[in-house]
This record gives C-alpha cells, sequence and structure tokens, in this order.
C-alpha cells in the first residue's frame, strides 16, 4: 500500500502561510463601516424570576444604539446546540427568558458606538429579581421540590439511559473477585484561544454572519428557524477559527442577540465574548460521578460490570442528552464483558452550562473503569497492563454503537507500548521526598456520532480546464489541518498533484451542507464524501482521456496529472485532457456525493511517567507514550499534534483544571487565566507519539479513521494510575491537586 | 485624543488615539492590522505579542499612547526562518497563538542564538497555546535556531 503519492505525506497545510504571517482572517478581524459593539449584561444571581428590567437609561445613554431584553426577542424555544432533530441535545432555550438559571447567564444586551459605551451602558439597565432557591448541586437538584425548568416534573434533562447487555446478575455470582468505587470529575472546560465571536450585518431582508463555529450549517439553520426566515437569506461565514475542542457547536444565544441588534440598529453589530464570558457563558465539560462494579474470575476475566453515571448538565442541557448516552454506553466495551448494566443520568442545576467537549462523556467514564481495572489488578496479583491486553476488545467484539469491531487495535496499541516502554518494570519501592511511578490508561473513541445522529458527509469536486481540481465542503476548519487532508484525499484519488487541488469551505451560500466539525469525524466522514465525488470526477475525466489516447478507460491510470496507458508510453497530461479543443470548452467535470457513515473506532493506549514530590504534593508528568491506532494516516504531523494536544488537555484537567462554582452562591471563582492552571510549555514533558495503521477501516477514505478526540481519554486514567505505583495512594477523582496528594499522604501515616 | 507618532514595522504611522485605548486595540481597530491577537486582553495568554524597541510585551498591557516615539514591530513585520519551520513541523494548529508565540521567539532568538529546549520552554512560558501540546513548538523554534546558524 506504500503506492500512495499523497496520503501519508505530511504536506504544507494550505492554511499556514497566513496563520505565521498574521494574515489569516479571524471572524474578529472583520471590520465593516458604521459598525456597532455589542456587550452582554450578565445575572448575579444564580436563580431567580426577573421581576422588572428596565432598559430606559442605557437606551438614552449617548453612544447607545439597541437594547435587548426578553421584552424585546422572539420567544421561540430551542435547541442548545443546533443539532436538527436529534437524540443528542435538547430544546430548552430561550433567545432572552424572564428567569434566569445561573449566575453569569445574559439577561440584556447593549449595541453602541463602542465597546467602552456598550460596556457603560450595561450599568444603566435596572434588573430587579425575584431569587428563587439555587440548586447548586447534584444532590441538592435530585432531594429539592424545585424545578429549574418548568417543562419537566423533576430536574433530570431526560429519562435515564439503561443499557443491558447479558445478565449482570448471574456475572456478578460469577466472580471470584468485586470492585466497586465511585470516581467523581470536576469541570474542565476547553479554553480554545480565540473567544467566541460573531459579526452580523443586513442588508434588506438578508443576514450575513461571520461567526468562530464548528457547525456553520446549524448555525443557519436555528437562526432561519428562530427569526423565521428561508435558508436563502442567511448566510453564514466561517474561514479560520481559533479552536472549538467540541464546545464551539453549541448556540450561545449571541448568534440571536447580535443578528436582532443588527437589524434593530440597521446597522452592522460586532459581538466579542471577554475571556471571562468564554467562562461564564461558555461550556464546560459535564462534571460528575461515575459508581463502578466489576466482577472478575480469577484468571482476571470480567464476569459483569454494573454502573450509575451521573452527569450535572448546569442550567440548560445543551449536549446532555448525547454525552450521558456516549459515555454511558461505552463502558459496554474497552475491555469485553457478556453482563452489563448500566445507568446514565443527567441533571439539572443552577450552574454554568455543560456542553460538548473532546471526549464526549467517554473521558469521565474511561476514567473510572481505567482505574479501577488498576485496583482490580493489584488485587488479582497481576500486571495491570496484562489485564487490560487480556480483556482488550477485537476484532468480531460488539462495539458500544452495537457495530462488530474491526482489527485488534487496542491489542496493538498496549502491546506497542510495552515494548516501548519496557513494561513492566520492576522497581525499587520508593522512600524519598520525591517518587516516581508509571501507569498506563486505553481507550478507543468511535468517528462520527452514530447512531445518536445519523449523519452525511457531503463533498461537490469539480475539475477546471488546466487540469487543478477544487472540493466544495462546508467542513470547518478548527486549526485541526482537516482541510489539508481532504485535500491530500482528492489528489490522490483524482491521480494530481497536491499542489493542483483546494479546498473551498466556509460559505453557506457555496458549499454542500455539512453538520459540522465535531465527533472526530471531518477527515472520516468528509473525507470519504471527498473520495467518491473524485472517484466520479476521475471516471469522467478517464473517459475523456481514454478517446484521446485510443485506449479503454480500464487500461488507464493516473499518477501526478498524467495519464497512461497501463504497461505502454502512451499518456496524455490530465490538462491536455481537459483543456479547450480548437477554442470549444470541454464538458464540465464535476460531480457530488453523499457519504453516510456508521461508526469506527481508533484505539489508544498511554504509558506514562509521573514524579510526586511528597512534600509539597506537586505531580510532574516527565513523559508520556502515547500509542494511537488511528487506521490510514494522511497527514503525520497534523495526526500526531492533534495526540499532543489531547494529551496537553488530558493532564490539564487529571491535574490542575477545574472552572471553580461557589457552592454558596452559584458565583464562579476562577473564570480567567490566572486562576484556571492550564498546563503550559514548563509544565508539558516530552510526547513521543506512535501512530499504528494496523486497523483500517474501511468506512473512512483509504481506509483512515477519527483521531481528535481519542488522545484526551487514556492519558487521565494513566497519570492517575502512575500516582499510584509512586506514592500508594488511590485517587478516584481529578483533578488530582497537591492539597489531594498531601493530605492523602498524611491520612496514610495516621492509619 | 491624542496624537502619536511611531515606528510600526518599519513605517512612520500617526495614529490619534484615545487615552486609555491599548496598544492592541490601537494596532488591531486604528493601524488596521488584526495579525496581533486578542486571547484574553488581561495579560495572560501572550497572543498580543509584540515587540517595543526589540522587546517583547503584551500589547494589550501597554496603552497606545505609550508607543509614541517608539518602534514597534507586529508579526506582520517579521520575516523569519521560525514561520516555515512553525509551518511545517506542527508548530501551529488553530493559528491563534501563533502571531504572539512567533513574535516571543524572534524576541528569544534574538537575544540567544543558541537556546537549549529549557529555555525555549522558558522563553514561551508565557504564551499558551491550547492545540499543540508545545512539543511541535519547541521543535520549530530549535529547527528555526539551527537555520539561522547556517
Amino acid at each position: 500500500m506504500s503506492d500512495f503519492s499523497v496520503i501519508g505525506e505530511s504536506r504544507l497545510r494550505p492554511d499556514m502561510p497566513g496563520k505565521v504571517s498574521g494574515r489569516a482572517q479571524y471572524a474578529g478581524d472583520l471590520s465593516l463601516p458604521g459598525m456597532l459593539h455589542a456587550k452582554t449584561k450578565r445575572s448575579n444571581v444564580a436563580h431567580a424570576r426577573i421581576k422588572r428590567i428596565d432598559a430606559t437609561r442605557a437606551l438614552a445613554y449617548e453612544g447607545v444604539k439597541a437594547v435587548l431584553t426578553h421584552h424585546d426577542v422572539p420567544r421561540v424555544l430551542h435547541y442548545g446546540s443546533p443539532h436538527p432533530r436529534s437524540a443528542s441535545v435538547t430544546k430548552d432555550q430561550y433567545i432572552l427568558d424572564s428567569k434566569v438559571r445561573y449566575w453569569g447567564e445574559s439577561v440584556a444586551v447593549v449595541a453602541a458606538v463602542s465597546e467602552e459605551i456598550a460596556e457603560e451602558a450595561l450599568d444603566l439597565i435596572e434588573v430587579e429579581y425575584e431569587t428563587l432557591p439555587a440548586l447548586l448541586t447534584v444532590d441538592e437538584a435530585f432531594s429539592s421540590s424545585v424545578r429549574i425548568h418548568e417543562l419537566r416534573n423533576d430536574n433530570l434533562v431526560v429519562d435515564p439511559v439503561t443499557v443491558r447487555r447479558g445478565d449482570v446478575e448471574k456475572g456478578f455470582k460469577e466472580a471470584d473477585l468485586i470492585v466497586e468505587g465511585t470516581y467523581a470529575m470536576g469541570r474542565p472546560t476547553p479554553a480554545y484561544m480565540e473567544p467566541n465571536v460573531c459579526v452580523s450585518q443586513w442588508s434588506e431582508d438578508r443576514l450575513t454572519m461571520w461567526i468562530s463555529t464548528q457547525t456553520p450549517f446549524m448555525v443557519r439553520g436555528i437562526l432561519a428557524e428562530v427569526l423565521g426566515l428561508p435558508l436563502t437569506k442567511v448566510r453564514v461565514l466561517v474561514d479560520h477559527m481559533g479552536g472549538g475542542f467540541g464546545a464551539k457547536q453549541d448556540l450561545f444565544q449571541t448568534e440571536f442577540l447580535c443578528a436582532l441588534l443588527a437589524k434593530k440598529a440597521r446597522r452592522p453589530v460586532r459581538m466579542e465574548f471577554t475571556r471571562k464570558e468564554t467562562f461564564l457563558g461558555g461550556r464546560s465539560r459535564h462534571p460528575g460521578t461515575v459508581w463502578l462494579k466489576q466482577g472478575f474470575r480469577k484468571d482476571g476475566t470480567i464476569s459483569a460490570r454494573q454502573a450509575r453515571v451521573t452527569f450535572n448538565s448546569g442550567a440548560y442541557g445543551s449536549h446532555a442528552p448525547g454525552v450521558t448516552a456516549v459515555g454511558t454506553t461505552a463502558l459496554t466495551s474497552l475491555y469485553r464483558c457478556d453482563n452489563v448494566l448500566l445507568e446514565g443520568r443527567a441533571v439539572y442545576t443552577n450552574t454554568p452550562i455543560a456542553g460538548a467537549y473532546r471526549g464526549y462523556g467517554v473521558v469521565q467514564t474511561y476514567y473510572a473503569l481505567d482505574i479501577q481495572m488498576d485496583e482490580a489488578a493489584e488485587k488479582l496479583g497481576m500486571d495491570p497492563a496484562a489485564l487490560k491486553l487480556k480483556n482488550a476488545v477485537r476484532e468480531g467484539d460488539l462495539s458500544p454503537s452495537g457495530h462488530p469491531i474491526v482489527g485488534h487495535g487496542l491489542e496493538d496499541c498496549i502491546k506497542r507500548g510495552m515494548e516501548e516502554t519496557s513494561w513492566p518494570v520492576t522497581r525499587k519501592s520508593g522512600h524519598g521526598v520525591v517518587r516516581r511511578g508509571r501507569g498506563m490508561g486505553c481507550e478507543m473513541h468511535g468517528s462520527s456520532a452514530y447512531p445518536g445522529i445519523k449523519e452525511q458527509g457531503n463533498a461537490t469536486v469539480r475539475m477546471n480546464d488546466d487540469g487543478t481540481a477544487q472540493l466544495f465542503t462546508g467542513t470547518t476548519g478548527l486549526g485541526t489541518g482537516a482541510h489539508t487532508a481532504l485535500a491530500q484525499v482528492v489528489a490522490e484519488e483524482l491521480g494530481l498533484r497536491f499542489e493542483d487541488v483546494s479546498v473551498v469551505h466556509g460559505d453557506t451560500d457555496v458549499v454542500p451542507w455539512d453538520i459540522g466539525a465535531f465527533a472526530s469525524h471531518t477527515t472520516y466522514m468528509g473525507g470519504r464524501a471527498a473520495q467518491m465525488a473524485a472517484a466520479e470526477v476521475k471516471k469522467q475525466l478517464l473517459s475523456i482521456a481514454a478517446e484521446a489516447l485510443e485506449a479503454s478507460h480500464q487500461d488507464l491510470e493516473i499518477r501526478q496529472g498524467v495519464v497512461r496507458v497501463k504497461g505502454s508510453d502512451r499518456q496524455i497530461s490530465v490538462r491536455d485532457a481537459v483543456s479547450p479543443k480548437l477554442g470549444l470548452p470541454t464538458p464540465q467535470l464535476i460531480a457530488s456525493a453523499t457519504y453516510k457513515p456508521t461508526k469506527s473506532y481508533s484505539f489508544a493506549a498511554h504509558f506514562v511517567e509521573v514524579q510526586v514530590d511528597t512534600e509539597t504534593g506537586q505531580i510532574d508528568v516527565l513523559q508520556v507514550v502515547p500509542v494511537h491506532e488511528v487506521g490510514r494516516v494522511i497527514h503525520p504531523v497534523a495526526a500526531a499534534g492533534q495526540i499532543e494536544g489531547g494529551i496537553q488537555q488530558g493532564i490539564g484537567h487529571t491535574l490542575t483544571e477545574d472552572y471553580v462554582i461557589d457552592l454558596q452562591t452559584g458565583r464562579s471563582l476562577n473564570a480567567g487565566f490566572v486562576d484556571y492552571k492550564m498546563p503550559l510549555s514548563l509544565d508539558m514533558p516530552p510526547i513521543r507519539t506512535i501512530l499504528l495503521e494496523t486497523a483500517p477501516d474501511p468506512g473512512g477514505p483509504f481506509g483512515a479513521k477519527g483521531v481528535g478526540e481519542d488522545p484526551i481519554i487514556a492519558i487521565g486514567p494513566a497519570i492517575a494510575n502512575a500516582v499510584y505505583d509512586a506514592i500508594g495512594l488511590r485517587f478516584r477523582h481529578y483533578p488530582i491537586t497537591p492539597e489531594d496528594v498531601v493530605s492523602g499522604l498524611r491520612q496514610k501515616r495516621k492509619v | 485624543m491624542k496624537k502619536i507618532s511611531f515606528t510600526l514595522n518599519g513605517e512612520e504611522r500617526h495614529l490619534e488615539l484615545e487615552p486609555w485605548r491599548s496598544l492592541l486595540d490601537a494596532l488591531r481597530n486604528e493601524a488596521g492590522l488584526t495579525g496581533t491577537k486578542k486571547g484574553c486582553d488581561v495579560g495572560d495568554c501572550g497572543a498580543c505579542t509584540v515587540l517595543v524597541d526589540g522587546k517583547p510585551l503584551n500589547s494589550c498591557l501597554m496603552l497606545g499612547v505609550e508607543a509614541d516615539g517608539r518602534e514597534v514591530v507586529t508579526i506582520e513585520g517579521i520575516e523569519h526562518p521560525l514561520q516555515e519551520k512553525f509551518a511545517q513541523l506542527g508548530g501551529a494548529q488553530c493559528g491563534f497563538c501563533t502571531p504572539g508565540m512567533i513574535v516571543m521567539a524572534k524576541a528569544l532568538l534574538d537575544e540567544n542564538p543558541n537556546p537549549t529546549e529549557d529555555e525555549i520552554r522558558f522563553g514561551i512560558a508565557g504564551n499558551i497555546c491550547r492545540c499543540t501540546g508545545y512539543t511541535r513548538i519547541v521543535e520549530a523554534i530549535e529547527a528555526a535556531a539551527k537555520e539561522m546558524k547556517k
């Protein structure tokens, strides 16, 4: 298979020259004549009815051009994230409501001639609240008679998810060992570098919006629906965007508010979150708990697995149904078990909204599962990697989505990681102040959101009359390099040079519909659609070339932009084949394709070494060896970049990142980069990434699978297990802070 | 409004600024150079790093009027092997931290043409990247340093 000419090569990403020179245009870089600036007034109570809201003084303030409160906007109940009619998201939000459900929720917006004036005018808006009891924890939400949403008679976001396979009671009876524990997760946030931003402009009755979003067609759809416009009247544009990591597939209300302000003021309006607002009005990963109980036979096989997953959704549902279903169902797999009973719940609380974030529920549940495997290994007297290898899912096993697994990716990752790190090592038990430990964790994650969403990838490929080709795709470029991968796929399929393929994207008026960039599916699904469209154009091209070469099209091959008759020296360049003849244009070569994926799974095992200072409690990750099986690798540098960045965020949530809400008031305590601690260059260890291509999946282009979400999942339990190895303390939560280490060691010494 | 004259990427520029306007906003909104990014506006993230009289600083923490008579270089004014190395070696992904990161790396290499890995990591410790895990940024800076010795 090494006869690819473009696939597998780290070609220069076409987005890079602009990004390294400052020329790349992001939505927030746009400036339009007469543009106004909008700011949001946010609530300073966690749960209340708005008794009175009066914007008269703000509206009279010099420079203010428009103000909106809940009195001035259409009252349309809408989805928190605009996945059309899927079971993954909830319909529980208004543009602005007469009630606030968390501290920091927007209650009014102002558009003015400058950001400063808009900001000053916010203080002139008078709001009188009738406060309600704030339910700030899941326990309070369960026990209280207060309802956060009137739509339900409990505080659950949706009815619980139940997953049953085999007979769990029988399985526990057959067990020689039962291990049980509750695992708790904090509230990490994606903290993308580019704060949310959009610019709205109306011309007559037509809205144009420049926005940093992963889902431009979803934004278009919901804007049209809520504002009562046909899709021809809403155009959404997104070129470069400064990260999203899942969260920017939600709606942040700003989309509606910016559009409505622009309409009211009859001027373009720009609305940008401050960094603080990306915390207040943004989306976090779901905090939660996982109660997990497993039965093991003496030989290490798993006879039963039972779990109760509880996720805190915050004030709105957003992606809670999807996250709960995906995270809970993931526990059917990774390690084989025939008898499984799982329950997943998502609960409303009066705290900031949890949404979609890289790893989508699986980060939490596999954190519990992979730590518990280490606990079991110790009790069974087995090496943890050996126990995981013994139980690793393999070819033909049923995946969480119900598909048979292709290949032995997980086994391959574990074995390779053990080889690379000389695992297991015999170690002298540490007694010094600073102790080292090693741990490993595993994961698997699906490319595409099936079966939660019935997805589809679309692509159009057009050949120009100079032999170059253009891919029209609705996929979004978050920064992953996916558009480069799509261009490589088209070039490979058509036999063109990489330089001769360009990608047109980012304009909902021009490119085919796309569901958005998420679920590790852009290269997998968008890429497969692009490959299919390219294959169709290739057919058209070959039939023209066959005529020119007086050969059968079956005898032709295209490489590097040249069509050859196989086994002969007869050839014609693609350019000559499609260029106008005697002044007559050749027929337009163009094709579209739609691909409806099911799902394929990528796998990984992460091996880490940590150092724990027993006096200060400081945990340092010294080295990470991530082994990922991702099917055919299209762009090695971009794929490895996904893995290393995911590990960075995973080290963050495992050790330092936690968006903290005051349990008295619901107020956020660390909405900024000084107090919300992310790993910086000095905190990050060397990462020795290993990519395996041992289980390519026919569902993706040339066998490629997704890689975006995978790396953030296995790193957490690998670290927790390494900390145990270092100091003998078993932490069943994240983040594991220095305080936890110091107080844990103190407790241990007392015992 | 206060009038200022300063050198911006080698050209003499004159701006009229409100006295409270940050250099970052002055560059982006008044001078029309949007390559310098606003990631936090409070000096935490380094995305807005520019060179003032050759020294790197967060342009969100300096007033525009303080640039009067000084020499400012933004990402648009930089031509350096760093850029090619960042592009080729995976030193950038979403690209939002990249302008500040490259400006900071240039300042580092100007001062220390042979930095060790630790010195590079220390040099960019004030620039947050959320995409790359930093490894490839460090490698790109090392490669640029090597390139410059050729």
